[in-house]
């Protein structure tokens, strides 16, 4: 196991059956020897340190910069961002769409991965999840915020009124507005009953009673007892069976604001599949730009070892790709397609005005990610961490060029147009960092940032005997139908 | 409630402690312990959860009433948008998935509350802080007259600890 | 109002509405500044009703043509112009400048009260302070060493007014007043009155076999625009038996894009085309002069030749221009056109008795040379319209005591002693003499705006009674002016007296005439012709007045700078046209900042690259650059106080492009006219760049087909693949089986789930608009058509829009001042925020880089909300503030909106405009309405809050009032008994509004026109606005340029 430079426990020889770059279903970490020492090593990225407090209040200038922005923009008017018609659209959900995808990735690792019993999650759901929580956090603010009358946003939500007249259930936008509200329920909901064991085990280890009776409280009085576990299993289970379409149903649903349009650049029956790869691809890149940081901060490089980076930069590779054929697919269709307005408007994309854009999200989506074929790459986390912030870029500027550019040249020659963003659209942009950050960092510091219970069960657990690998390598631990818990 | 609680340092010797606690007729055994393994599931065997059937349950209420909600949205004040019908049902499936995905969800997650008993407003009887951390914990429930029965069983497979709790 | 309402059933109000105007007391509380704005009335005048309109018939001033109005007033105030159906030359319809004479009325920046130039500070003065003073300075005047040297300088008018004015400059023994008019064709007027004895005979553009025009403008600012443009649309009407129509100058003006063809001769040459058309010389010299390949004359000689009668034009601006019109004039003669197509039997009285610019400059000269005691100037703005070269400034303020009757604050009034404001013409008595025998009536049609600070002049003064007041005031004068003020001289003067004129007033014409002015030959300067190919220079500079702010005198109002102008799109800023080819040689880019330099002055302006212009030539609207001598960089509307006089012209025209005068040489003609085309100037390429103030995005429609056109050949071939549509029409385009596709099915239907839709599905399959469905879908369907045969473009649809729907003007550089963003006038309209809900969009056909000769083709295309029947937009709203209304309409429901802006995005049209400032809120920079610019504002129609989506309405208000009134007479609604506000003011009569579900509306048959067609139909969007092909007539042989 080249993930690993600390030696095997003792007593412990490795089975016969050994792969390389495949991790062991039995032995995936093997710097980690006892539970106690799981408890330790992350019990201990608890607590505030003097970076951190620089991180976070980076993170809150940002926010307060944009939220300094958006509060000049109420009072002046939505003429005070750049929008020029026929642009109507413009950074606001460019970002919108930006963070959506990014919160797609937690979601799919905690739920996809794990009902494919892919093992590499085990390390980085965690924080994943909370960072999916985060982006829907960031990502709901948009749709309000890039409204003309943000303080009319509760006319989109659905309740008895007296204005009697509810939302247009035809409308896109109203689908947005369940299907995100859905999505942000059901993912925090599954971040914190994740969070409830290990809340427990923190309990049990806290001194201070103040401290104490706060993770009591959140952890709901848990006492690892087997019928708790045995519930929770299975509500774990279908919590994730539910997870898994929903994440798939969100993101298309986002497309179908564009989708259900007329406009050429828009309208387009591939846009759902397109969306949710290009959605799990940038949540992939996220993961990488949070994870290969945080790992190295917390010195858990033996937690979040090369080999699940390698893993998930396979599963990055290959949305990637998925994004890539989409792109491809788009012209081909508006080649093929006969269709003057789509033909026009494709060749505007990557030839005329919006070139830049269109080619910055080519290169970072579909030709840089290409370096990941190379195994040395893919285990190079500095190269991930540079690679992961380009994916970023991309993923945004593939939302920019199908909002603007689409926009800008659209049925109607004598209304074709461009479009300029202003400081205030910068600085909203900003404060979304800021915002999102801000939610990451006081996390990292109060909660675990890994699920010790179930590193735990992956762990070799402590025996009398020798521990029988064969179990585990024949039918046992990675057998979906007799465990509850991933591995 | 009175009963004998014992702490394991491992696995198999807990798992080889209820097997004769079981041969001794202790029927009432729980397993406390810092993450699940199969060991004592088999050990214990109990049944499949019944979490299940909420989260059937309460998934089909969810699609329906979506469906519902759309409907009666759109005829409650009937208007033309787009020269589209006015309950137009295809669209409509976005709703019904959407709120079956919300309700099914949290009742599942309700129903693992009731039936794992929490929130729990204090640790009962039986429970002890290692046992989040690295020890397995077996308690059973018994009278006074046969609790040194099972105490005698715990300590010979080892039992770091064993106590009497009442 | 349609001409049908007028007859029927508005009798009864119109005779309230002469008590109305003839009773002092008429709406004594309605409109002072004081009142609050909630309740106008606090005791209503008996004859009107809170909420209804009262219309009262007047004159319109704003150019010398004196078209007829219906001022629409509410609780005491004007909110709507309208074209007088019965008057003789504007038969119902207004341009944009006639309507655009409310923001004059009120114009923010009017005088409150007179003005006193103390010693360089001006401070407002009492009414009989002003009049007291006005008198001593006359006695001065009238001795002294410049004793009868008084110089009246008034705005062209005809009427009781100017007589009134020389027989009072007379009695103090001065001469009669200049009546100038800056825009008049001098040359044109002198060649008709030497060929016909008249001033302007009527022209017939109906009657004319063939339209040739020598730079004449007919269109935009030459002659009568009004009543020539519906005469020509008319003529146009007549599809294939319609005149062709050919152009001739170096510069393609609106009119000459409505040209079949456009023949770009060198400026100056048109005297040897001219020439050769009426054989006193040789076709091969005038190719030679002119630049124009032979082939072409000859076959316009040989056209010429065919066509009998011919109507042939002249509005050249040159030096020779009196040569050119004695020319046409010549071959009118020889076409027989005179008696058919030229009337000199019925003139346009309008235009006699003008004075014309040598006279304007001979009494420059004797100011200059201190023979003049006292000068009066009314309605004209000399400093700003005389080149600097005349050196007017230096001049006037050699008289010792000036006096200005202007309303604004202008070049001219800041150099005067004493300001007067003039009451608006809407606020006046008066009359006019449009057409010989035909008077027209001037009556007040609400309170003046303003109260008087005086206790014995309670309401403000005319300059008419001021006059007369001034007059009272001198023994030796008194004795002429026995009546009280000119109301009732003009009754005493009227046959009938005061029965006979409120008989009169309502239709507001009265059978009479006045007896012409005699030109009390005012010596003029000695004609200073220079020969303009003698001047040095690269490209001969073409300078013409702006077809919407004229020679500069509708620059202050906010509609017409907003207004795109028609043939350019630009807006709020001047530009310097040039041609592509030119413009590609000397690597000048649109929006590049060009300095232009003759030997009078030099300008720097961003460059238009426009086919339209002849390669040798730039040209530089004239209208804008007002300037103030204390020059405000920024205005602040936040701090600004009613006090506050924003001098050079208003806030609105203040600090805006250049002034093109700036470049040109003095120079009158032989008529006396001034010479626009004068000089030769360079051209150079300064590094600055801005993006223009357009409207316009590409140019070109790439074969879309919105802007369809059909040769007159093809009109009566079978429709389809012949019928002159592009041949490489959009893939999955419908077929015009289709039409009129007012009514949509079901999408579903729509999308084709029944196959291909054919006439007969339409009858099976109308969904929810089948007759039984209970939403009532099927009852109406409001629909329009536009007819681009007749649509000239000239855009005053837009202004009545505007004025009807309350739609603000964003333009103004401070309503886009946002932090950091920098002031800029029409930075709004650069960044596409323009708020018209009906647009023009101006499609240039062919030729397309200007490579291949002068040949392209312009096609003029009202775009406003089609009210499809699926609408694109509806759907996608979350919130239904958009939705199909059981009549057809596509609403837009205001208080709904929440601003996502999505219907937008999807609506193909683009028609949805957004309220991205606070535009209608009075305590924002960005307020479009500064008191009392809000007195117009319709009651309505809702003032749109910041964030919200809007739209054209159909004039839904409208519907809803010609509705109601139906009901309450119980009566269903007459077929085209209203119509809407674009179609209303339409002077081409392009624009057909009604319900296409009832066949007996003119709509419902016209949708049903060989030549009707949807835009995007291929998008199924049943559109409820049908545009009918333009009608091209090439050349015999040649085929119409096409994309």
């Amino acid at each position: 196991m080249a993930a690993s430079a600390t030696p095997l426990p003792e007593g412990q020889g490795l089975p016969e059956v050994q792969r390389p770059n495949i991790p062991s279903a039995a032995v995936r970490f093997p710097a980690i020897r006892t539970y106690d020492q799981v408890d330790r090593e992350i019990a201990a990225t608890l607590g505030p340190s003097l970076g951190w407090f620089g991180a976070l209040g980076t993170a809150i200038l940002c926010m307060l910069i944009g939220a300094t922005a958006w509060t000049y923009q109420i009072h002046e008017g939505l003429g005070a961002a750049g929008y020029q018609p026929p642009v109507m659209w413009g950074v606001y959900i460019v970002t919108f769409v930006f963070w959506i995808g990014i919160g797609h990735a937690g979601t799919l690792i905690s739920a996809i991965l794990y009902l494919f019993r892919a093992g590499f999650r085990t390390s980085i759901y965690r924080a994943s999840e909370a960072m999916t929580v985060f982006a829907v956090m960031t990502a709901g603010l948009f749709p309000i915020l890039h409204l003309g009358r943000p303080w009319k946003f509760f006319w989109l939500i659905p309740y008895p009124n007296w204005r009697l007249v509810w939302p247009n259930p035809k409308s896109p936008l109203v689908w947005d507005v369940f299907a995100i509200l859905t999505y942000l329920t059901i993912s925090s909901t599954f971040l914190y009953i994740g969070l409830i064991p290990d809340i427990a085990i923190l309990r049990d280890r806290e001194k201070n009673p103040i401290r104490k009776a706060i993770l009591s409280t959140l952890s709901l009085g848990w006492r690892n007892s087997d019928r708790e576990w045995r519930h929770f299993t299975r509500a774990y289970l279908f919590l994730a069976a539910f997870a898994t379409p929903l994440v798939l149903s969100v993101h298309s649903v986002v497309s179908f604001d564009f989708a259900m349009a007329l406009v050429p650049g828009w309208h387009a029956t591939i846009f759902p599949p397109y969306f949710v790869a290009g959605a799990i691809f940038s949540g992939l890149g996220m993961v990488f730009t949070i994870a290969i940081p945080l790992r190295k901060a917390f010195k858990l490089e033996h937690y979040i070892t090369l080999n699940d980076l390698d893993a998930a930069a396979k599963l990055c590779l290959f949305t990637s790709s998925v994004v890539g054929l989409a792109y491809l697919t788009e012209f081909q269709v508006a080649w093929m397609s006969g269709n003057r307005y789509e033909q026009d408007y494709f060749w505007n994309r990557v030839f005329g005005q919006w070139a830049w854009a269109a080619w910055i999200m080519l290169i970072c989506n579909m030709v840089l990610p290409l370096s990941l074929w190379s195994q040395k790459l893919r285990r190079n986390p500095s190269w991930l961490f540079i690679l992961s912030l380009f994916i970023n870029l991309g993923m945004w500027f593939e939302r920019f060029v199908i909002v603007v550019p689409s926009l800008s040249h659209e049925f109607e020659p004598w209304q074709w147009g461009t479009y300029r963003p202003t400081w205030v659209d910068y600085s909203i942009l900003l404060g979304s960092f800021g915002w999102f950050f801000m939610w990451f960092l006081l996390f990292v510091r109060q909660l675990p940032v890994m699920a010790m219970a179930e590193i735990k069960e992956v762990i070799l657990p402590p025996m009398k005997t020798r521990y029988d690998f064969s179990h585990d390598l024949t039918q046992g631990a990675i057998d979906p139908d007799e465990t509850g818990v991933a591995h | 409630m009175q009963g004998v609680l014992g702490a394991f340092r491992e696995v198999d010797s807990a798992v080889d402690a209820i097997e004769d606690l079981k041969k001794e007729r202790f029927g009432d055994i729980t397993v406390f312990t810092p993450t699940p393994r199969h060991e004592f599931e088999h050990v214990l065997a109990h049944g499949p959860s019944k979490v299940r059937i909420f989260t059937l349950i309460f998934g089909l209420a969810g699609v329906t009433f979506g469906y519902w909600i759309a409907v009666w949205i759109s005829d409650y004040w009937p208007i033309v948008v787009g020269g589209k019908a006015i309950a137009a049902w295809v669209p409509f499936t976005i709703f019904g998935f959407e709120v079956m995905v919300l309700i099914g969800g949290l009742a599942t997650v309700f129903a693992m509350f009731a039936f794992s008993g929490i929130p729990r407003l204090t640790m009962t009887v039986g429970y002890d802080a290692r046992f989040s951390g690295s020890q397995f914990g077996v308690w059973v429930v018994t009278d006074p007259d046969r609790a040194d029965d099972a105490m005698t069983v715990l300590r010979k497979h080892g039992a770091e600890e064993v106590r009497r709790e009442r | 109002m349609s001409q049908d309402t007028k007859k029927t059933g508005v009798k009864r109000r119109e005779f309230l509405k002469v008590l109305g105007a003839t009773s002092a007391a008429v709406a004594a509380a309605g409109c002072s500044e004081d009142t609050g704005k909630l309740i106008p009335y606090l005791v209503s005048p008996d004859q009107t009703v809170p909420g209804v309109s009262s219309y009262y018939a007047t004159t319109c001033r704003e150019c010398s043509a004196a078209c007829g109005l219906i001022a629409e007033t509410r609780d005491g105030r004007a909110i709507k112009l309208e074209g007088n159906p019965d008057h003789p030359l504007n038969r119902g319809a207004l341009c944009a400048r006639g309507q655009s004479a409310l923001q004059g009325l009120y114009n923010p920046d009017r005088f409150r009260s007179p003005m006193l130039n103390d010693g360089g500070t001006w401070k407002p003065i009492t009414w009989d302070d002003a009049i007291v003073r006005l008198s001593q300075g006359m006695t001065q005047a009238r001795g002294g060493s410049r004793a009868g040297g008084g110089v009246f300088i008034n705005q062209h008018e005809s009427g009781s007014f100017p007589r009134l004015l020389d027989g009072w400059l007379a009695a103090f023994g001065m001469p009669p007043h200049l009546s100038v008019d800056f825009e008049a064709d001098a040359a044109a007027i002198e060649a008709n009155r030497r060929t016909y004895g008249v001033a302007w005979p009527a022209l017939s553009f109906t009657d004319a076999k063939l339209i040739i025009s020598f730079g004449a403008d007919f269109l935009d600012s030459w002659g009568a625009s009004v009543p020539q443009q519906l005469d020509f649309a008319d003529a146009r009407a007549k599809l294939d038996g319609a005149p062709r129509f050919i152009y001739i100058g170096p510069r393609r003006s609106l009119t000459g894009l409505n040209a079949d063809e456009w023949i770009a001769c060198k400026p100056g040459s048109e005297l040897s085309i001219a020439n050769a058309l009426a054989g006193k010389g040789s076709l091969q010299q005038a190719a030679t002069d002119s630049g124009v390949d032979l082939a072409a004359l000859q076959s316009l000689a040989n056209e010429l030749a065919a066509a009998k009668p011919a109507l042939v034009l002249s509005g050249v601006t040159g030096e020779n221009a009196l040569d050119v019109a004695l020319a046409v004039a010549a071959i009118n003669q020889a076409s027989g056109a005179v008696g058919v197509t030229i009337k000199p039997a019925q003139p346009l009285t309008a235009f006699e008795g003008m004075a014309n610019t040598g006279q304007l400059l001979g009494a420059v000269e004797r100011m200059r040379g201190g023979q003049v005691g006292i000068a009066f100037v009314r309605g004209v703005n000399p400093a700003y319209h005389l080149p600097k070269a005349a050196n007017f400034a230096e001049a006037f303020l050699k008289v010792p005591f000036r006096v200005s009757f202007s309303s604004f604050p202008d070049e001219t009034t800041e150099l005067c002693n004493l300001v007067i404001p003039d009451l608006h013409p809407l606020e006046s008595w008066g009359d006019a003499e449009p057409v010989r025998g035909t008077i027209a009536l001037q009556q007040p049609v609400m309170d003046p705006v303003f109260r008087t600070n005086s206790k014995t002049i309670p309401v403000a003064l005319g300059t008419a009674d001021v006059l007369i007041q001034v007059a009272k005031k001198d023994a030796a004068v008194a004795a002429k002016y026995p009546a009280a003020d000119y109301r009732s001289t003009l009754i005493a003067a009227f046959p009938g007296g005061a029965q006979a004129l409120g008989a009169a007033l309502p239709k507001g014409l009265a059978a009479g005439t006045r007896p012409p002015r005699t030109l009390a030959g005012a010596p003029a300067a000695a004609p200073r012709a220079m020969s303009i190919d003698g001047a040095q220079g690269d490209f001969f500079l073409i300078t013409f007045p702006s077809p919407l702010l004229g020679d500069g005198r509708g620059a202050n109002k906010p509609w017409l700078q907003e207004l795109p102008d028609p043939v350019t799109k630009i807006c709020w800023s001047s530009w310097v046209e040039i041609h592509p080819e030119t413009a590609q040689r000397l690597g000048i880019d649109r929006g590049d900042i060009l300095e232009v330099k003759t030997t009078n002055g030099t300008v720097r302006a961003p460059a238009f690259p426009y086919l339209g212009v002849h390669k040798d030539a730039i040209a530089i609207p004239l209208g804008q650059g007002h300037r103030a001598a204390n020059a405000i960089p920024t205005f602040n509307p936040m701090t600004h106080t009613a006090g506050e006089i924003q001098w050079g012209y208003g806030r609105y025209a203040r600090n805006l492009g250049i002034n093109a005068f700036d470049l040109l040489p003095v120079g009158t003609h032989a008529a006396g006219g001034f010479i626009w085309t004068a000089t030769k100037a360079t051209v150079t390429k300064t590094g600055d760049h801005e993006t223009l103030p357009s409207t316009e995005g590409s140019a070109r429609q790439h074969g879309r087909g919105i802007a369809q056109a059909i040769n007159s050949a093809d009109l009566n071939k079978p429709a389809g693949g012949e019928s002159g549509e592009p041949k490489e029409a959009l893939p999955g385009d419908a077929s015009h089986e289709f039409l009129p596709g007012l009514r949509s099915p079901v999408a579903a239907d729509a999308q084709g789930e029944l196959g291909a839709p054919t006439a007969a599905d339409q009858g099976k399959n109308k969904g929810m608009y089948r007759d039984d469905d209970i939403r009532g879908m099927a009852k109406r369907r409001w629909a329009m058509t536009v007819d681009l045969a007749r649509c000239t473009g000239c855009s005053a649809c837009i202004t009545a829009c505007n004025a009807e729907n309350n739609v603000p003007t964003v333009g103004a550089f401070w309503q886009n001042a946002t932090i950091f963003a920098d002031q800029k006038p029409g930075l709004n309209i650069a960044r596409g925020r323009e708020m018209s809900w009906i647009r023009l969009e101006r499609y240039f056909e062919g030729n397309p880089d200007g490579k291949f000769g002068q040949d392209f083709e312009t096609r003029f295309v009202p775009m406003l909300c089609q009210h499809c029947g699926n609408a694109p937009c509806e759907p996608v709203c979350p919130v239904y503030a958009t939705y199909h209304a059981p009549d057809g309409l596509n609403v837009q429901v205001y208080n709904r909106c929440v601003g996502t802006r999505y219907c937008s995005n999807n609506c193909p049209y683009k028609v949805r405009y957004f309220n991205w400032f606070g535009y209608g809120e009075s305590d924002r920079k960005q307020y479009a309405f500064p008191e009392p610019l809000n007195w117009q504002l319709n009651p309505d129609v809702t003032v749109r809050g910041k964030g919200v989506m809007e739209k054209c309405s159909f004039c839904v208000q409208r519907i809803r009032e010609a509705e109601n009134r139906a009901t309450l007479e119980h009566r269903e609604l007459q077929p085209d008994e209203f119509t809407v506000a674009c179609a209303q003011g339409c002077p081409s009569r392009a624009i057909t509004f009604g319900d296409a579900a009832d066949p007996n509306w003119t709509v419902a048959q016209l949708a049903h026109d060989k030549r009707a067609y949807h835009v995007f139909e291929e998008l199924n969007t049943y559109t409820a606005v049908v545009y009918l092909k333009k009608v091209n007539h090439p050349a015999a042989g040649a085929t119409a340029p096409r994309a």
